[in-house]
């Protein structure tokens, strides 16, 4: 089947490329197929439009100010004036869970972003050129491989410069840095491995007997049909970055207010674990959903995208 | 108070005799324990990893100090409950000018190695502390003794006493012995509350031993008072024992305290509840939200008002000069609302402040600062719009963050800046130390927040070294020649009453210029276990272990 895809298209990775339904299919147009009669993805889809929603335009979903804070009503239950109840602050906790979701989804989609490209890129090249050019680059992979997620995060997050905090954009951004400068590595291997695999292929042989450069080669006909298991692995790790940009916000390293996120959030109403648990539930419910979301997604795109389990 | 010392002695010797005896039940013949327990037996106290060596020149905070003020005996000693000044080591202090005192220290008090107490032990102890090169936590408490400043090193860079920078004196002119019992202590200006200093742990007596091996001294330190230090097992625990020689007034009566050591209050609170702590002298904030800790522990919490106060103060003028006005800065106070922060954020453990000193000491008189410390949003906004505004772009409002400061902080800023229109941000600081270096170097700016722990009990402790021009805790840089001369005059008056009455003077003038805003009074609370009985807190905010008992 990949041999046709190769005859047939040039560009086989469009999703939504269903042209060629038929006789012949691509491997994309293949698993939106079976995507498609799948109610995880769409469960999954609907929970992230909701979120990406909800992180683009916070306003769609409610008119409080979630900076706003009536002190004389701090900790009061849900029900009591707003719908989910305020925090030790008074700050409405419905407003701050809607705006908590922009730096999650932003940190979420950039670190994923960030991963591809750089653990891809690196992947490729590894696994295309093989030789002394794969072991440095594979090495330099297992130094940062070897170094834990979260203990890392924090030594970069502690030491970066005081610039970071100016403006919302740039506390994002440090987070996604070190994210991605710890979490290159895994998709590095996982790339290299595919190219592997993919290379010794009689089709990609052909190519380059035909006297196709290394760019078309990789671009055209390695690239295709490696891409996959990346795809997979980057939507679920997509939610495990939320979950750890949450974990970095709630420690105090990660987001700082006044920039609003669920972690931080977590963080601050742990006091009231005893008492007013409902300060702690909403934001972590929030953040549980969405994480669960992508992972479900990625179920979904790995269902549909691994011939073996049809 | 001797009769009751005494009638605790015979309850703990026959209380031993019982246990040695492993009688337990029969006990009702001879039951000659107070009603409210019994003397004897051993309890486990919170503690944390003091900062220092266990000397009392160098410790300047609770975690050292709680363990030191059982183990060293003063000359003075504040009363429990009001923190009222009385002889204890001392047989007399005596002084005519309030410049030349002679104290003459009671016969008979032995060391725990069995060597006598005398007057050279104070001298050599304070001299020791006041030596620059000795880098004594609290040397700067024998600042008022004549001859101080010969004593500190004069060097710049890394090491101030090296080469020509070492001091030139090694002995404080003003301290001499008369005889083994009497020594005299000459001040370089008049300080009328001298006596009531004394009480203070700089100024304990130290023994022939410390000055043989300081080192090991800090790890074993040997002193006078009610119980003797054991061990002390580094990250774990130290251990105290009574003082079976102690013939004071403030005996304890339990026979061996020992200070478990934790990391934070969290786990040890938990241990209280399940009997396996007896004392934990704070309440972490997840069981004072609500009054949690009062179902916890019913009947076994107590709260009492301490010498702590909580203010902001403004950077010093040249630093940031848009917080210069009186106005604004009298604005800003009445933009604050302390009775609602208080009670969602404090939980009523705290007391909204009136003034700048402590309603613990002598000579606190109420609503020193006005209408300035009452919460009135119009009014604010109105005395800033009078002022021409706020001029910066936002206030900022810097705590340190590793002292549970966030939240309050984040409250007030809310608070001024719905009053007020004005942006207000709360900026944290990662530590104490940077915290404190920023300030020191005059490089924080707008408002910063300050806590004063008083060191003894007096009004002066609260004025004079916070806002007296060049004093060493003068964070704003706060100068006004006339609150300095009433602070002189009240220092150089012989009558209490008087020199009260001229340190309030002093301190209504501050409403003037609001250098500070006074923010709270502190409160400390604590819950106990229940196999203990009759904990009380001093107003110091310590145990009084005069009165715990086993049950």
């Amino acid at each position: 089947m990949t041999e046709a895809t190769v005859a047939e298209t040039t560009a086989p990775s469009d999703p939504h490329d269903t042209s060629d339904e038929g006789e012949v299919r691509s491997l994309a147009s293949d698993a939106w197929r079976a995507m498609r009669h799948n109610p995880l993805f769409w469960v999954s889809a609907a929970m992230i439009l909701v979120f990406v929603l909800m992180a683009a335009f916070p306003s769609l979903f409610t008119r409080t100010d979630p900076n706003f804070a009536v002190l004389a009503e701090s900790r009061s239950k849900p029900g009591e004036g707003t719908w989910f109840g305020r925090d030790l602050q008074g700050y409405d906790i419905y407003a701050r869970c809607i705006y908590g979701a922009r730096a999650s989804i932003l940190v979420g989609l950039f670190t994923t972003t960030g991963t591809v490209l750089v653990g891809g890129t690196i992947g490729i090249i590894a696994g295309y050129m093989g030789g002394w050019v794969d072991s440095l680059l594979s090495r330099i992979g297992d130094v940062f491989f070897a170094i834990p997620l979260l203990l890392g995060a924090i030594i970069f997050l502690v030491s970066l410069p005081e610039f970071f905090n100016n403006n919302y954009l740039l506390v994002v951004l440090k987070v996604v840095v070190a994210l991605v400068v710890l979490g290159w590595p895994s998709l590095a291997r996982l790339m290299r491995s595919s190219v592997i695999q993919v290379k010794p292929n009689d089709y990609v042989q052909a190519a380059r007997a035909l006297g196709a450069s290394p760019l078309r080669v990789i671009g055209s006909h390695i690239l295709p049909n490696a891409l996959a298991p990346m795809i997979v692995v980057a939507t679920i790790n997509l939610g495990a970055y939320i979950a750890a940009e949450a974990t970095l916000s709630f420690l105090g390293i990660g987001l700082q207010a006044p920039a609003i996120s669920w972690g931080i959030d977590i963080s601050s109403a742990i006091v009231g674990l005893r008492t007013t648990p409902h300060m702690l539930f909403f934001p972590s419910l929030f953040l549980s959903l969405a994480v669960l979301a992508f992972i479900m997604l990625g179920d979904a795109v790995r269902d549909a995208l691994d011939p073996k389990n049809r | 108070m001797r009769g009751t010392t005494r009638t605790v002695a015979v309850a703990a010797m026959s209380a031993v005799a019982l246990l040695a005896a492993g009688c337990g039940g029969g006990s009702s013949d001879d039951n000659t324990t107070p009603a409210e327990g019994q003397a004897g037996g051993e309890i486990t106290v919170f503690g944390c990893n003091p900062q220092n060596p266990l000397v009392p020149q160098n410790t300047g905070e609770t975690c050292g100090g709680d363990v030191l003020d059982q183990v060293f005996s003063k000359l003075v000693h504040y009363d429990a409950d009001t923190a009222k000044p009385e002889n204890d080591q001392a047989e007399s202090i005596e002084t005519e000018d309030n410049q030349n005192f002679t104290i003459k220290v009671k016969q008979g008090i032995k060391f725990h190695d069995g060597t006598e107490l005398k007057a050279k032990n104070f001298v050599d102890a304070w001299n020791y502390a006041a030596y620059g090169p000795n880098g004594m936590y609290n040397g700067y408490f024998f600042e008022p003794v004549e001859g101080f400043g010969d004593l500190q090193c004069t060097g710049d860079g890394d090491d101030p006493c090296a080469g020509d920078g070492k001091p030139s004196a090694e002995t404080l002119t003003g301290l001499a012995v008369v005889d083994d019992y009497t020594f005299t202590v000459k001040t370089t200006e008049k300080v009328s509350n001298l006596p009531v200093r004394l009480g203070y742990t700089a100024f304990a007596a130290l023994p022939d031993a410390f000055f043989a091996d300081p080192e090991a001294f800090g790890d074993k330190p040997i002193g006078t008072g009610p119980y003797k230090l054991d061990a002390w097992n580094k990250e774990q625990s130290i251990v105290l024992s009574k003082n079976a020689d102690y013939a004071g007034d403030w005996a304890g009566k339990v026979d061996k305290i020992t200070f478990k050591i934790y990391q934070e209050v969290d786990p040890a609170y938990n241990d209280v509840l399940a009997n396996n702590l007896d004392i934990v002298t704070s309440i972490p904030a997840s069981a004072l939200i609500d009054d949690k800790y009062k179902s916890d522990l019913p009947e076994r919490n107590a709260q009492k008002e301490t010498g702590v106060i909580q203010t902001i103060t403004f950077a010093p003028t040249k630093v940031d000069p848009n917080y210069a006005d009186p106005k604004v800065r009298a604005a800003i106070s009445m933009a604050i609302d302390r009775e609602t922060i208080n009670q969602q954020i404090f939980n009523n453990t705290r007391v909204p402040a009136t003034g700048w000193v402590s309603p613990v000491v002598d000579g606190y008189k109420a609503d020193q600062c006005g209408e300035n410390c009452v919460y009135d949003p119009e009014k604010a906004k109105a005395l800033l719009d009078e002022a021409g505004g706020f001029k910066g772009d936002k206030i900022t409002l810097s705590y340190n963050a590793d002292g549970g400061h966030k939240e309050w902080t984040e409250a007030t800023c809310n608070s001024i800046k719905q009053a007020l229109g004005v942006d207000c941000v709360a900026t944290g600081v990662v530590d104490f130390a940077t915290f404190r270096a920023q300030i020191g170097d005059e490089k924080m700016k707008g408002m910063f927040r300050t806590g004063w722990q008083m060191d003894y009990p007096s009004i002066e402790n609260f004025l004079a070294p916070l806002l007296k021009t060049g004093a060493s805790s003068n964070d704003g840089n706060y100068s006004n020649p006339e609150f300095d001369k009433l602070l002189d005059q009240a220092a150089a008056a012989t009558d209490e009453a008087e020199a009260n009455s001229l340190y309030q003077q002093a301190e209504a003038l501050l409403a003037a210029d609001m250098p500070q805003i006074p923010m709270y009074y502190g409160k400390t609370t604590m819950g106990w276990s229940d196999k203990v009985t009759g904990v009380k807190i001093t107003a110091f905010g310590t145990v009084d272990y005069t009165q715990v008992s086993l049950k």
